[in-house]
Order: structure tokens, then C-alpha cells, then sequence
């Protein structure tokens, strides 16, 4: 049965597409991606990423994991306008397949329904999220740490730890949940407490930091997400996370400190 | 002299040698009384200097403001200089109040590096009769937010500028060299001319790509570091500006510095400099620019060039028991690569230090270690041991455990713990590299300072 549950692992594959590399990725972001595809190779699982850029088109049945950064006010138009013009249909299609979506800042305000900037056109989002996002005047900056929505994995570690920067309030509707509570920081809108938003597989968050490497068993979380439509009952094995953790842990107690 | 001012100059003074007393630096301080109690005091200043040299840009000012001052000495031009980092509005004014002198003939002129945002209050006020733009990089987002607001801000800053004032800017930076597109001042470029330096593509923490002008992506024929490059548009036929001062053949040697034909309107020279890494080579473009615009002549530039040393932290080179120390300071992901680079060069064994803070001077978000190319740390067989510290030793470990190669770093948060203990494990004749943001360099100023290292200790 091990050996069953070995070879599985060893023949899974796991598909990255990260959107918009160029336009949506200031904020370190990236290590989400390195993230992923280290944890995924340490265990003998193929992970191969993509970058998707401007003008180009996605297949929806081509990836595994979908993820979307964050960047400047001026490439979020850009970008915006691109995923209606070539993108829209299609990445909604692989979301009702499955796959899995994880947007942050930026990525997580397009994954709504639409931003809204100061005296400026709404910016149409792929409606992923029943979220809106609304321009302000306020800089929600700062350590952020949030504990997780129980409706999502009773038996998950708690605690996420990351850094919010951001103007942008965002609410959410009735079919997305709060990815969690806020605990340090401000979160969606500096209002509700409430951080991030969750619907189906998608997930979208202010959190930076990055927010995958320091916060292991999320990043674990969404990769089971993503092999398990694919390979049904297929499981991980647990990595040593004693320096992850000790970052988790040591970047709790800054954000203590800082607020 | 009004009675504000008078006032202002007088309270600053007196708090100013309290500080000194007391054995601490002080600028930013008293600059700041005296603003409070005149908010004009600025300007105001300003009349009993010559008229100013600015610098600003994300990296570099500090280097190239004492390239410059080194050739102004070498010119015998006396001016005065904000040493002590402090390149905020309160640090620009405590250093014209620190250096006012009413009654001199000959008026000195104020070589000042500005942060980035305050280069509006500091044209506001000053008549600047040069400014130097180095280039503009992502860079403690948590302050500005974002990139693009401070280019707009020195675009602002830009459009009451006269013609008689030069601007100095970096033909390679898209973002900078696009500052000449509305402004009635005068322009001069500098930039690199010199394709075996190129990267062949665009790092991932490049941040101008698009076109500034109509938005689309930019071409670049060549790359040198981050988005600065040759570029053009092929939409609109944006193109990068020809320079008029630049560099061609030239030749990196590990950290010991870097020579280098230099190309400008008044003839060319072999510049031989003692600053290393490519951003030395622009620093020193953007400080031989601003000289031509002052009148000095290339034969004396030259010299200033010859005995110009690195500012504290800033490459700086330091001999301790048979060991060598060298502290090269990184503030965002730029920087902090092309110190990398010049790791990369060096074929010895290397040792490494590495201290990341997350105070406000330091930038409270870290996450931009991860826009780092780290690998070639990792990935080099010569880089022996690794050790990081700092309030996100941490966050600085798990970035090179997510890299690639299995040298794991030693861990600890304590500066002085770490610092010893490298300095220990690093052999006779071997060198230490030390890579510490902000308030990490300042610790390890003092720590230094205990062992008796840099006695110029308030100098820079």
C-alpha cells in the first residue's frame, strides 16, 4: 500500500502558470512559486511553471495551480484589461475545473469582481472572488497576522503570518468566506477584520512576505488541493519545517513587536 | 538675517553641541528644530551658499556625492556636505545650518544628497544649479508604496525648474532619462558603453520595462543591471538617449575597484577607480557629468577619481588581525544583486555575513529578499561558510534554503554574537563579506568601533 502510495508521488506532476511576471511581481512574490515547486520536488513530485504573460491565451485544462501577484497601480489597468480582452473565459473555465487559484495584493483584487481607483473607470476583475475593492485613502501597511477560517481545514495550524501593503479596501459578498481573522494588522478593509477570501479553490489574501515559505502549512494546503482533483487519494509526506517554523514563529513575534 | 531664522539657526546650534557632547551624531536633529521654527529656514539658508549640487536616486547617492566631493577638493572648491546619511528635509537644513557662516566672502556650495521623495521640498527651496538622478529601483515599498510615485514626484519636482539648472541623468534608466521629456532645464547623459558587460536579459527585479511614454514593453538590445539597459520602444520610437559622458572597455576587478575608458565632450581619459562592482562605474559617470557641468577640467578630475575611497559600508574594505573585512550594504533587491555580482567575481574563498533589520531606516518589509537572485551566493563553491543575523535572520535563512545548493547559513539574531563569530571562523589571510541592511550597518559601525576600527567615526 506504501508502495502504491510512493509510486503515485513519483508519477504526479504538478503544473504552475503564473500570471503576469513582469507586470505583477514587486512585492517578492515570487517566492511563493520557488515555494511551491521546492516542496513539491522534495518529494519526488515534477512541478513545472509557466509564465503567462500580456496577449497570451491560457488553456484552462493545462495547469495545476494559478498564481497572480501583485504590482503597481498602472500595470493593474494594463492588466486588467488584458485578462478581459484574452484570458477571462478561460481562467473562469479552469476554476469550475478545479484548479487551484492563489492571488495576492494586486492578483487577489482582480481575482473579484472589479477594483474601483479614485475618479477613474472600474477595473473589471475575472469575478473568481465575490470580492470588490474599493480605492481609499488609507495605507494599510504593516506585519499582518491572521488566524485561519475553520470552515477550511479544522485541523490546520492556525496562525498566518505576512506583511500587508495596500490602499485598496476590499468587501467581501456573500459566496466567498474570509480566508481568515485578523489578529495583528488590518486585513481586507481595515473594518471588518476579516483578511482574504475563499471561495471554491480560489484564494486571494493581502498577505506579502512572501507568504507560502513562512507559513508552511498553507503552502502544503494548497498543494494537496491542487494534486488531489487529479490524483483523488494521494497524500504528502510531512518535510522538516524547523526552519520554517522558526521564521513563522519569529515573524509573529515582530509583528507583536511592531503594532 | 530675520528674526525666525536667527532664532531657528541659534535653538539648532545650541541642541546640536548638547548632541555632540552627549557623543552622538547630529544633524538630523537639530535640522529638524530649526524647520520647526522657521518652515522656511530652507530656502532662506540657501542664500548664504552658492547655489546647490543635488543628488538622489534609489542607489548610489551617498557614493557618488563623495566621488564628486573628492574632485571638488582635488578643484579646491569648497563646499560642504551631508555626511551623516541624514538626506532628509531636517538633514539638508541642520547641514547648512551646521556649516552656516554669514560673514565669509566666498560662498560655499552645498553637495547634497537627497532621499528620493524630498527632492520636491529640496527644489522647492533650493536653487540647485545641478542635479544628479542616478537611477530609481523598487525600494522600501512600505514607505513610498510604489516605484512609480517617486518618479512622478521628481518629475513634479522638475517642471518650475530653470534652464539654468543641469540635470545629470542616467541615459540607461528609462524611468530617469524620461525626466528630460518636460523640463526646461538642461540635460547631460551618462551611461554605459560597453556590451561585454551585458546580462543578455532582464533580471526579475527589474522595474521599468514598459514604456513610460505609451505603456507598451520595451525592447532591451542590452542589459546591464536591473531594468537599465539600451532599450526602445517599437510602438512609439521612444529610444534610449545617446549619452554624452560614458564608459567603454570596462574591466571589473573583484572588490578591489574597476578602470575604465571614459568618453566625455572634452576628450577621453583612463579612469582608474578604487570602487568596485558595475554601480561604481555609473556612480562615478553620474560624478565626472556633474564636474564637466561645473567648469573642472579632466586632468583634475582624473585625480579626484584616483583618491576617492569608499564611504563606511559602502564597499568599504577593512584589515582586522591578518583578516579582511568588507562591508557592502544592501537596501533592496537591486543593490543587493549587484553586490552579488561582485561576489561572484571574486575567486577566493569567501566568507559571508549577512544582516537583515526591519526598522523603518531599513525598510519594516522583507519580502523583497525574495526578488533577490540569491542562487549565485548559493550556488558558489567558494563561498565556504554563511552565517545570517539581524532581526530577520530568519527570513534571510529560509530565502537561501528556498534557493538552490545545501550550504545551510548559522542563525542567530544577536549582530555582535554573529559578527564574532564569523570573524573567528574566517582564516588568517581570508576575507569576511559582510552584507547589512541600514540599521544592521550601523550596528555593526559601533561594534567596529568598540575593536577601534573607523576612527572617521561621525566623518560619513
Amino acid at each position: 500500500m506504501r508502495d502504491k502510495q510512493k509510486d503515485k508521488i513519483q508519477l504526479a506532476r504538478l503544473n504552475i502558470g503564473w500570471l503576469y511576471p513582469r507586470q505583477m511581481s514587486t512585492y517578492g512574490d515570487r517566492g511563493n512559486i520557488l515555494t511551491i515547486w521546492r516542496r513539491a520536488a522534495w518529494r519526488g513530485i515534477k512541478t513545472t511553471v509557466r509564465e503567462i504573460g500580456l496577449k497570451e491565451k491560457v488553456d484552462p485544462i493545462r495547469f495545476d495551480i494559478y498564481f497572480f501577484g501583485g504590482g503597481q497601480d498602472q500595470a493593474q489597468r494594463s492588466v486588467s484589461e488584458d485578462l478581459q480582452k484574452y484570458k477571462r473565459d478561460d481562467l473562469r473555465k479552469a476554476a469550475r475545473l478545479g484548479a487551484v487559484f492563489l492571488g495576492i495584493c494586486g492578483g487577489y483584487q482582480l481575482m473579484g469582481h472589479y477594483y474601483q481607483p479614485f475618479n477613474e473607470p472600474q477595473l473589471p476583475g475575472l469575478g473568481l472572488l465575490d470580492v470588490v475593492t474599493v480605492a481609499s485613502n488609507d495605507r494599510m501597511i504593516g506585519n499582518i497576522v491572521i488566524e485561519l477560517n475553520s470552515k477550511l481545514d479544522a485541523h490546520l495550524e492556525k496562525s498566518i503570518v505576512g506583511f500587508e501593503n495596500h490602499s485598496g479596501k476590499t468587501y467581501l459578498g456573500k459566496k466567498s468566506i474570509p480566508l481568515g481573522n485578523i489578529v495583528v494588522g488590518y486585513g481586507n478593509n481595515g473594518e471588518d477584520r476579516t483578511e482574504g477570501a475563499v471561495q471554491e479553490n480560489c484564494f486571494g489574501c493581502y498577505l506579502h512576505g512572501p507568504v507560502l515559505p513562512k507559513n508552511p502549512h498553507f503552502a502544503d494546503f494548497l498543494i494537496k488541493k491542487a494534486l488531489k482533483r487529479k490524483y483523488r487519494d494521494i497524500n504528502i509526506d510531512p518535510l522538516d519545517d524547523t526552519l520554517e517554523l522558526s521564521s513563522h514563529n519569529s515573524a509573529i513575534a515582530r509583528a507583536r513587536e511592531t503594532r | 538675517m530675520d528674526a525666525r531664522l536667527i532664532s531657528a539657526v541659534a535653538s539648532s546650534s545650541v541642541l546640536r553641541t548638547v548632541l555632540k557632547l552627549s557623543g552622538r551624531g547630529a544633524t538630523a536633529a537639530p535640522g529638524l528644530l530649526a524647520e520647526y521654527i522657521d518652515p522656511n529656514s530652507l530656502r532662506k539658508l540657501g542664500n548664504y551658499f552658492d547655489r546647490s549640487i543635488l543628488v538622489t536616486g534609489t542607489n548610489g547617492k551617498t557614493t557618488t556625492s563623495r566621488i564628486l566631493g573628492t574632485i571638488l577638493k582635488e578643484a579646491s572648491i569648497s563646499y560642504v556636505h551631508n555626511r551623516a546619511g541624514s538626506n532628509l528635509l531636517r538633514g539638508l537644513i541642520g547641514t547648512l545650518v551646521e556649516n552656516l557662516s554669514i560673514f565669509r566672502v566666498e560662498k560655499k556650495i552645498p553637495l547634497l544628497e537627497v532621499d528620493e521623495p524630498t527632492l520636491l521640498a529640496a527644489t522647492d527651496s533650493l536653487d540647485p544649479q545641478v542635479i544628479v538622478f542616478n537611477n530609481l529601483f523598487r525600494d522600501q515599498l512600505d514607505r513610498y508604496g510604489e516605484v512609480d510615485k517617486i518618479r512622478k514626484i521628481w518629475h513634479k519636482s522638475l517642471l518650475q525648474i530653470p534652464p539654468t539648472t543641469t540635470l545629470v541623468l542616467n541615459s540607461d534608466d528609462h524611468s530617469v532619462a524620461h525626466l528630460a521629456s518636460e523640463t526646461k532645464a538642461s540635460v547631460v547623459y551618462f551611461g554605459m558603453e560597453d556590451t561585454s558587460l551585458s546580462i543578455g536579459k532582464l533580471p526579475h527585479a527589474s522595474d521599468f520595462t514598459s514604456c513610460i511614454n505609451c505603456g507598451s514593453q520595451l525592447r532591451f538590445e542590452t542589459v546591464y543591471l536591473s531594468h537599465l539597459g539600451k532599450y526602445k520602444c517599437s510602438t512609439c520610437g521612444l529610444k534610449r538617449p545617446q549619452p554624452d559622458i560614458y564608459a567603454k572597455k570596462v574591466n571589473l576587478d573583484e572588490e578591489k575597484g574597476f578602470t575604465a575608458d571614459i568618453a566625455t565632450p572634452k576628450g577621453s581619459f583612463e579612469a582608474k577607480v578604487a570602487l568596485p562592482g558595475l554601480f561604481s562605474v555609473y556612480n562615478t559617470l553620474a560624478a565626472i557629468s556633474a564636474a564637466l557641468v561645473l567648469g573642472i577640467n579632466l586632468a583634475t578630475i582624473k585625480r579626484g577619481l584616483q583618491r576617492t575611497q569608499a564611504a563606511f559600508g559602502r564597499s568599504e574594505k577593512l584589515e582586522f588581525e591578518g583578516k579582511r573585512i568588507y562591508i557592502a550594504l544592501i537596501k533592496n533587491p537591486s543593490g543587493f544583486n549587484e553586490i552579488l555580482r561582485v561576489l561572484a567575481l571574486i575567486k577566493k574563498d569567501k566568507y559571508v555575513l549577512l544582516a537583515i533589520n526591519d526598522l523603518i531606516a531599513d525598510g519594516r518589509d522583507v519580502s523583497w529578499l525574495w526578488d533577490v537572485d540569491i542562487e549565485s551566493l548559493t550556488d558558489d563553491p567558494k563561498v565556504k561558510r554563511i552565517w545570517s543575523t539581524g532581526l530577520r535572520a530568519y527570513d534571510m535563512a529560509l530565502r537561501l534554503k528556498y534557493a538552490s545548493g545545501e550550504l545551510a547559513p548559522e542563525i542567530s539574531t544577536d549582530i555582535e554574537a554573529s559578527f564574532e563569530e564569523a570573524l573567528i571562523q574566517t582564516p588568517k589571510g581570508g576575507t569576511l563579506y559582510i552584507l547589512p541592511t541600514y540599521t544592521a550597518m550601523l550596528a555593526l559601525k559601533s561594534i567596529l568601533a568598540k575593536k577601534n576600527f573607523s576612527e572617521n567615526f561621525w566623518e560619513d
